[in-house]
């Protein structure tokens, strides 16, 4: 696979002032004023390869957002080097910036409100240089995908947030860069666009290729999208690999979910920790070298009407690894 | 330089036809922009009816404030203040690009609004005009649309330091009415003060272009207009590339 993404040592120090609290602070502070440097990220290093989905995730301030304005060339770092189809981001050459976008949730759409959905690609076209029959090919392509049809002549300040990020999408994805930053690309969407948009970040990376970087607080989005993940904690990367091997790490135990016949009751805390119980189904936690013993022991003692083994919700995984650490 | 332009145009047909929602407000934005001129041209004409040249300045000053003001403290620093500045720096061009285009389309709308203002009021003065002198004029008036632009882009610019940057551009309209020649036209200036408001930029912004049109300026008057036109166009060019350098590297810096 050829490497798209070279990131090496890459830091962001933040200088930001501060005084103390009272009158007399501020009023010496206008004179004197104190500054305190704040590493928001710190000597990150990591490469991305052609094709590659990589969950970027992390608790909030873990330097997420910051790392990805880097990579996108709107901040200039602080120090270490970066290396991105060949281009150093922060120079913003028309020629690197013509073939990566970056796609924020909170904010899809960049340009004017007022125009129409389909003035803005066009705009697009123009300033990407598109020519027509690519333009063509890419709009079918994304119009087939994200089902833009009744969306195309109406005002961008009209649509909703979902009808937004489908639209952001079809903007960033009208010049087919190589390179996606999507930032939060499912936050605040309700469940049947947000599997829309997975599946056409999926279906996009798949036809073309192009190499993503998705940051988001959804796990749901990084289980579906990505096998690996970097985990970044207080601006430096904890853990870059495969996310089931993560998982493993941080849950030493799986779910056996069982339902049993009858709605009875029944004390099975003797097979592992009881985490839920309803209506005859049970999710007990098990070590993971004992769901083999537990398994035969529950068929053999208990009428078993459903039985399957699970890896432990990704939520609770990350947010171990958030709290404790990945060791 | 053709790209550039093409997409200077680009933006200009896109800021226009964006602001063809705004009808109203614009309306009322060019009226607010030709409420000063005009009251000039009333308050003057009644103190010195026999000055007809004045007549002529105030309506001359009218089409110099519609062609040279800018709203860039909207246009240029709300981006800067919403972050949304960086969408602009991810392009495969520089921003100014789009702030100019922008520029061109207000242009375009303020001479649609504002040219039957000026009409009315050309009807109903019966004002002379000399087309030799408005012939003259014109390239002061194209040079004022430029320094004026630079002054009012390094005020704005201003934003990236400065929540005040709104205020900071009100402050230079307000020098710019005060000595520009709008409160009262230069030539009227008590003599110190005269030649110090004849070589400001805010002359060479405002009063100008319209002292030349109404014939108040002698050939060396307009020749001296000229070059403190040229040397503060050169002064704020700089100016503005120096602050627009170092407002982006500040926002590349701490992120908008």
């Amino acid at each position: 696979m050829d490497r798209t993404i070279h990131v090496h040592h890459l830091s962001m120090t933040y200088r930001v002032p501060v005084r103390q609290e009272g009158l007399g602070a501020a009023l010496r502070s206008l004179i004197h004023r104190s500054y305190r440097e704040l590493a928001a990220v710190d000597a990150v290093s990591f490469d991305l390869f052609a094709g590659e989905i990589v969950g970027f995730i992390g608790p909030n301030g873990a330097g997420k957002t910051t790392t990805l304005k880097m990579l996108s060339g709107i901040l200039h770092p602080t120090g270490g080097d970066a290396d991105i189809l060949g281009f150093q981001p922060w120079k913003r050459q028309p020629a690197f910036l013509r073939r990566i976008a970056i796609i924020r949730g909170s904010q899809p759409i960049g340009g004017p409100v007022e125009l129409t959905v389909m003035d803005s690609l066009r705009l697009q076209q123009l300033i990407y240089d598109v020519d027509d029959r690519a333009f063509k090919r890419n709009l079918g392509q994304l119009n087939a995908m994200l089902d833009l049809r009744t969306l195309l002549d109406r005002q961008i300040r009209a649509l909703s947030l979902g009808e937004r990020m489908r639209c952001g999408l079809a903007l960033n994805l009208i010049y087919r860069p190589e390179v996606l930053f999507l930032d939060e690309p499912t936050i605040g969407m309700d469940a049947s666009v947000v599997e829309t948009t997975r599946q056409f970040i999926a279906a996009y990376c798949q036809e073309t290729a192009a190499t993503v970087l998705l940051t988001s607080h959804y796990m749901a989005d990084v289980e579906r999208l990505c096998r690996r993940v970097i985990l970044m904690d207080k601006g430096t990367v904890r853990y870059d690999g495969d996310l089931r091997t993560l998982s493993e790490r941080l849950s030493p135990y799986k779910i056996l979910r069982v339902s049993l016949v009858g709605a009875k009751a029944l004390d099975l805390s003797s097979f592992g920790e009881v985490d839920e119980a309803e209506n005859g189904t049970y999710d007990i936690r098990v070590g993971r070298r004992d769901v083999p013993s537990v398994t035969a022991r529950l068929l053999a003692d208990f009428p078993v009407t459903d039985l399957a083994v699970l890896e432990p919700p990704l939520d609770r995984v990350i947010d171990r690894a958030y709290r404790t650490g990945v060791a | 330089m053709t790209r550039s332009l093409r997409l200077i145009g680009i933006y200009a047909h896109r800021t226009f036809l964006e602001w063809m929602t705004w009808r109203g407000f614009l309306v009322t934005l060019v009226l607010g922009q030709c409420v000063t001129p005009v009251l000039g041209f009333a308050v003057w004409s009644a103190a010195l009816p026999d000055a007809s040249n004045l007549s002529t300045y105030y309506i001359s000053l009218l089409v110099v404030q519609l062609m040279t003001v800018f709203q860039l403290d909207h246009t240029l620093a709300n981006p800067i203040y919403r972050g949304t500045l960086s969408h602009q720096l991810v392009r495969p061009h520089s921003p100014i690009l789009g702030t100019l285009g922008t520029c061109f389309a207000e242009r375009l709308w303020f001479v649609i609004i504002g040219a039957p203002v000026v009409g009315l009021l050309v009807f109903l003065s019966n004002v002379p005009l000399v087309v030799a002198n408005v012939l003259l004029a014109l390239p002061a008036l194209a040079l004022a649309m430029v320094v004026r632009f630079l002054f009012t882009l390094a005020l704005a610019l201003t934003a990236f330091w400065t929540q005040q940057a709104h205020g900071i551009v009100a402050f230079g309209a307000t020098l710019t009415f005060l000595i520009g020649g709008s409160a009262v036209p230069i030539l009227y200036f008590p003599d110190p003060l005269r030649s110090v408001a004849e070589s400001s930029p805010f002359s060479a912004m405002l009063g100008l272009p319209a002292a030349i049109a109404s014939g108040s300026l002698n050939r060396d008057q307009v020749v001296m207009g000229y070059a403190w036109q040229a040397v503060w166009l050169a002064v704020f060019l700089i100016v503005t590339v120096v602050v627009w350098r170092s407002g982006v590297r500040r926002f590349t810096a701490v992120g908008g």
